[in-house]
């Protein structure tokens, strides 16, 4: 066999671009039209292809559209669904039931105990509808108290509603009754406190599933007959005089029934179940409905009655889109209600007590609120506020300022940005000490900023900052200042912004903060980060960096890691203070981590890297190694630092080189190099440094380096050799770095003691010592391998590098030495090719080493037997009519027929 | 809707189904209805029969006061209507079910109306009841069946007022000076002022409806009632025996409640237990509506058994007459 023999330098006068042909519609611009998918197969060649391309596959183009269509559709549901007064009515009793926290235990009045245990041993004794006369004696009696357990009580109104169920399915409708108004009786019992709210809940199920058993009782009374044949099905939207006497009889017998219980709210709560059976008398039951809400005026326990306002409020709601009117009456009586009772009980309303029930009565307000707003009309938003008449001169409501929490809360945005100057001074007003009044700014600030473009913007926060800033507490300092940053971001008012974080230092002065002021802190911190964009910014630097000292724990490390990577994104870092700067928080991150334990935090690295990479100290190369010497020292623990440093150091070098910088400092970066790569641990990453290293070694001309990194990387191969490089995607890695290791011995200058045979056959072992090669990663070394021969071969190189001494010079027992090295490692070649199990890739492996032994080699009889053989069995495994065959079958004939014009579709 | 039958499971058992399921009738109407008769084995008899009674009556209870207890007793009942029909003739009922529609009427065309058709009430003691009764005689020796049905008798359209009739409607003012009983201390020195608006002439479709505000009161309120009573006198020898009862109370408002505020006042009245006001010569059937006013006070705590007709120390209360009368 012999060497082809190839002139590198004609090739390259001849221009070795690869052909280039035109076609009409870029294959990947995006195109739906079919006409071009037959035109674009027409180009190329009909053949099957045996996988789906994506960049060309036009039927997805299809899929997507509809794919859009369905998501639309969902989305338009979702937003149906979103205004389902009983989807929001069952996730708001979810919420209820788990808000308060209830402790086992759950005290009881007499009443209640009598109603839960006459349950238990089923007592049917009271029969008539007022079992007043049975009770009396327990009414005037509450000294006593009762316990029982949450489990119990919970477990006997589930009871209650089957037994409803059964009693209705067994016909016994006045038992169904008389349950629902047991059930109905315990919710006039306040004392369960945190309680009350699971109890709401369970009982309120109880009475919907009353009113909907009467419900379909009736519809059935009008639609079928005696003997359950459908006569006529009611409309939709049926009226009352649709409605046969029949089941308007006993509609009006259910309400008198329900109208006969003595006391007023288990009454009410009844009468609202059955509400929607007015349907069947009346044609406008909404006078009825607003009858109701008057009767809840003598509902005087503010607990009680907030409740059944909120029963009210669904009820309405299930039935009617326009219950405005009747929503805000129910809250102004509330605020009546509470007023009343806070005035002239201050035993029971004062204190922690007042605070939970308060608390406990907030869900029902915020409720309320925001089904009025659901519904409201444009005249009732602007008159809104006069509605709710806090403004009026002389009036002060006790607790006002839990209703404009939610006022706040549930304002559509429109209403809030015209009114907001109106809400800020009601805040200012109303300064009970209930809800604080910071929380009420706090949630307008939020309000303000999440809405579009707020109108009287600066008004607002001009005005709010004038009440804030006679505050002395830094808490609510914070709290209040927190969403107003935001606003003055967006409107620009520097000023006040300086005035701002002044008033923050100044509170904090010698007091340091406390966790929860630093979360405040933290986050306004963070807003003036994101809007300047630049930790080196005039103020975050005069103002922030002090209150930053003050900071401490994991909210300061929140703010380092954020400042690194605002700091990281910006392009390139020169200011010599921010690198001082970012240095130092560097060090400070490191800190809390490894006090934390945490060690390779992926993100801090992360930023770390980045850091060092954006740093550039310009033309003062050598302070910038200083600096990566220093990181080194200081930061360098991970090996993702290392290896950047490592970049760095090598990109030094190429601007020195560039720059015409004394050799010296191109040798100190590179010892710099050889110092910091051993002590990366992963070796493959080790292998790569060392050979970027190399490449850089070998631009700068400095060949002694360049022999030592060499011989290092082959001491990292031999080690990655025999322990493997462990992963798939390690592998590719490994083999492109062993092909890059390879180029470097073509341009490597002979050294006097190891010739090229020698090397080679030493990384032939290097690739026999690997037993965990797989047969194609064989393969690929080996024939990168005999292309080294092959290059070696030649009697010119195709590089070398100034100043060193060529590796061949025509020393023909060299070139007997090489030939059979190759003739060895063809063989190993075609050893690993049959080794291969799967049949596409034994094909493609055969494919590829017909071509690599047809450019290497002459042919002669040899070789073309080699490669015609290696063709058939291509041809067996992938197809005659595969392209990658033809080419390579069109190659070989090209190469047979002996032309010396080579253009190799390598 | 169907009576309950009158014999033991195992005999034949007697039912009266009625067209209306509502069982409501007027005095013009013709009742139809059907006989419905289970039986395992088959059933001779002499005859089917099926009788309308309509009666007012009364019963005289000593406990008000004033009144002697020797004077205990039933009074004669008014019968209104009484008459026989046969639906089937002596012969054999076969086994199984076997249904005898009948239709009869209340007023007989060309009767003298002497006797007024007075609605149905079902009072303490006064009873105003309407009842089917089916009869199956049997051979001698045997029980004869039988099967009962009350229906509700409602007022013709001619004697009906003209709908749509606006209740009449009387201001009220609860003081402590309107008060006819003694007051507590305090109550009578700190005053309270109640005031509101109630209807005297009801429709019995109609609710009871009005309006109350508590203007003033020192003295926290415990509880707002409403109760509505029937007054029924009966004519006993020679002398009028009036009992007042209870018949319904409605809790207006529980607790104090706030001043100005106003309360609405809403009663369904009940069927059966409320006619129109009657005042026949016999007997009387009348009605009246109270509202008291309970005030906090240690004192009502000890006292547990509330009768609403004995005004106490810390209650205030205003009685108006109430006329009831059917529309349509």
């Amino acid at each position: 066999m012999e060497f082809r023999r190839r002139s590198y330098k004609k090739e390259e006068e001849l221009g070795g671009d690869l052909p280039r042909s035109r076609v009409n519609v870029h294959p990947l611009s995006p195109c739906s039209d079919s006409s071009y998918h037959s035109q674009f197969h027409e180009a190329v060649d009909n053949s099957v292809e045996e996988f789906f391309d994506p960049l060309r596959g036009t039927s997805t183009g299809v899929v997507g559209v509809s794919c859009d269509s369905d998501n639309v559709e969902f989305n338009s549901s979702i937003k149906v669904n979103n205004h389902d007064p009983l989807r929001d009515w069952t996730m708001f009793k979810k919420f209820l039931m788990q808000r308060f926290p209830v402790s086992k235990l759950v005290r009881i009045s007499t009443i209640s105990d009598g109603i839960l245990r006459s349950h238990k041993y089923n007592d049917k004794s009271s029969t008539s509808l007022h079992p007043e006369e049975a009770d009396d004696s327990k009414n005037f009696a509450d000294a006593d108290t009762r316990y029982t357990t949450r489990q119990e009580y919970v477990s006997r109104l589930i009871d209650f509603k089957e037994k409803l169920r059964q009693a209705w399915q067994s016909d016994d409708r006045v038992a169904s009754l008389k349950i629902a108004i047991k059930v109905a009786r315990l919710l006039m019992d306040t004392s369960v406190l945190q309680f009350y709210p699971s109890l709401f809940v369970l009982a309120t199920d109880v009475m919907d599933l009353l009113g909907d058993l009467v419900w379909q009782r009736i519809k059935e009374k009008a639609e079928l007959s005696e003997d359950g044949i459908m006569l006529r099905p009611l409309p939709e939207n049926f009226v009352a005089s649709d409605v046969c006497s029949d089941a308007k009889e006993t509609c009006y017998n259910w309400l008198s029934k329900i109208g006969s219980v003595k006391e007023l709210l288990p009454r009410i709560y009844l009468e609202l179940a059955v509400f929607p059976c007015w349907r069947f008398l009346l044609n406008q039951p909404m006078d009825s409905f607003k009858r109701i809400g008057k009767m809840m005026r003598g509902l005087t326990d503010p607990l009680s009655s907030s409740y059944c306002r909120l029963y009210m409020a669904y009820t309405a709601s299930k039935f009617t889109s326009h219950d405005t009117e009747i929503l805000i009456t129910c809250i102004k009586d509330m605020m009546f209600v509470l007023e009343h009772a806070i005035l002239n009980n201050s035993r029971e309303y004062y204190g922690d007590r007042k605070k939970l029930l308060m608390s406990l009565m907030e869900p029902t307000i915020g409720y309320i609120m925001r089904n009025i707003f659901k519904s409201a009309s444009q005249e009732h938003l602007d008159n809104i506020l006069v509605e709710f008449d806090l403004n009026s001169k002389g009036r002060i409501v006790p607790c006002a300022s839990i209703f404009i929490h939610y006022l706040i809360k549930e304002l559509p945005d429109e209403a809030l940005n015209t009114k907001s100057m109106e809400i800020v001074d009601l805040i200012g007003r109303y300064n009970d000490g209930n809800f604080d009044q910071c929380i009420n700014y706090r949630l307008l600030g939020f309000r303000l900023c999440e809405s579009a473009s707020p109108a009287n913007t600066v008004h607002v926060v001009n005005t709010v900052f004038q009440v804030v800033s006679q505050w002395d507490e830094l808490e609510k300092y914070l709290n209040v200042v927190d969403p107003y940053v935001d606003l003055v971001l967006q409107n620009h008012m520097d000023d006040l912004l300086m005035r701002m974080v002044k008033g923050i230092s100044e509170r904090a002065e010698g007091r340091g903060f406390s966790e929860v002021e630093l979360g405040d802190l933290q986050s306004i911190l963070l807003k003036l980060l994101s809007h300047f964009k630049d930790p080196g910014a005039h103020l975050f630097m005069t103002h922030c960096l002090e209150l930053l000292d003050m900071m401490y724990g994991s909210f300061r490390s929140t703010i380092n890691l954020q400042i690194l990577n605002t700091a990281t994104r910006n392009g390139a870092i020169r200011d010599p203070v921010i690198i001082q700067l970012l240095l130092e928080i560097c060090l400070a991150v490191i800190d809390s981590l490894d006090q934390a334990n945490i060690s390779n935090d992926e993100q801090m690295t992360r930023l770390i890297s980045r850091f060092i990479n954006l740093v550039d100290y310009n033309f003062e190369m050598e302070h910038h190694l200083a600096f990566l010497v220093r990181c080194r020292k200081e930061l360098g623990g991970s090996n993702e630092t290392k290896e950047a440093l490592v970049h760095a150091s090598n990109k030094l070098v190429i601007r020195g080189l560039k720059d015409g910088k004394h050799p010296d400092f191109i040798k100190s970066c590179m010892a710099f190099n050889e110092v910091t790569i051993p002590a990366v641990s992963n070796m493959l990453k080790q292998l790569n440094l060392y050979i970027e290293t190399a490449e850089v070694a070998i631009l700068g001309g400095l060949i002694s380096h360049m022999d030592r990194l060499i011989q290092s990387v082959v001491s990292c191969l031999k080690i990655i050799m025999l322990e493997g490089p462990g992963g798939t995607y390690n592998v590719d890695i490994f083999l492109s770095a062993f092909q890059k290791a390879s180029n470097l011995l073509v341009m490597s200058p002979s050294n006097p003691e190891v010739n090229t045979l020698q090397n080679l056959q030493s990384f032939l072992e290097l690739i026999e010592s690997g037993a965990w090669m797989m047969p194609m990663i064989r393969f690929r070394s080996l024939s990168t391998i005999l292309w080294l021969a092959a290059i070696h071969s030649q009697e010119v190189l195709p590089y070398h590098i100034k100043g060193s001494q060529l590796a061949f010079e025509g020393d023909v027992s060299m070139l007997y030495g090489l030939l059979s090295f190759s003739e060895t490692i063809v063989q190993k070649l075609l050893d690993s090719v049959q080794e291969e199990p799967s049949k596409a890739t034994h094909g493609g492996m055969a494919l590829d080493a017909c071509n690599c032994i047809a450019s290497v080699f002459e042919i002669n009889n040899e070789v073309s037997n080699i490669c015609y053989d290696l063709l058939k069995t291509a041809k067996v495994c992938l197809g005659s009519s595969n392209k990658y065959v033809k080419s390579t079958g069109k190659f070989l004939e090209r190469r047979t027929l002996g032309s010396s014009v080579v253009t190799t579709t390598n | 809707m169907s009576s309950s039958p009158s014999s033991s499971t195992s005999g034949p058992t007697v039912e009266i189904k009625l067209s209306r399921s509502s069982r409501v009738f007027r005095p013009s109407d013709i009742i139809e209805g059907k006989i419905v008769v289970r039986s395992a084995s088959s059933v001779s008899h002499y005859g089917v029969r099926l009788s309308i009674n309509g009666s007012v009556n009364m019963q005289v209870r000593g406990g008000s006061a004033g009144i002697i207890e020797s004077l205990v007793g039933a009074v004669k009942p008014i019968t209104i209507v009484n008459r026989i029909i046969e639906v089937r003739s002596p012969g054999r009922i076969p086994r199984g079910t076997t249904e005898m529609p009948f239709s009869i009427g209340l007023r007989q065309p060309g009767e003298d109306n002497y006797e007024r058709f007075y609605e149905t009430f079902h009072g303490a003691n006064i009873n105003i009841q309407y009842l089917l009764t089916a009869d199956i005689t049997r051979g001698y020796l045997q029980k004869s069946l039988s099967g009962m049905m009350e229906f509700i008798v409602e007022s013709d359209k001619a004697e009906l007022l003209d709908q749509p009739m606006s209740p009449e409607m009387v201001v009220f003012y609860i003081t402590q000076d309107t008060q006819k009983h003694p007051l507590l201390p305090e109550l009578k020195s700190g005053g309270f002022r109640v005031t509101g608006k109630m209807s005297t002439l009801c429709s019995l479709s109609d609710p009871i409806s009005g309006h109350l505000t508590v203007d003033t009161s020192v003295v926290p309120i415990q509880s707002i009632d409403l109760h509505l009573f029937r007054t029924e006198s009966v004519l006993f020898g020679d002398r009028i025996v009036t009992e007042t009862s209870l018949v319904q109370t409605t809790q207006i408002a529980d607790g104090d409640v706030c001043r100005g505020l106003t309360l609405p006042l809403y009663i369904i009245l009940p069927r059966l237990l409320t006619c129109p006001t009657v005042l026949a010569g016999p007997f009387s059937v009348e009605f009246k509506v109270s509202i008291v006013i309970t005030f906090q006070s240690e004192l009502s705590k000890t006292y547990t058994k509330t009768d609403p007709r004995n005004p106490k120390l810390w209650t205030a209360m205003e009685t108006l007459p109430l006329e009831l009368v059917r529309t349509k």
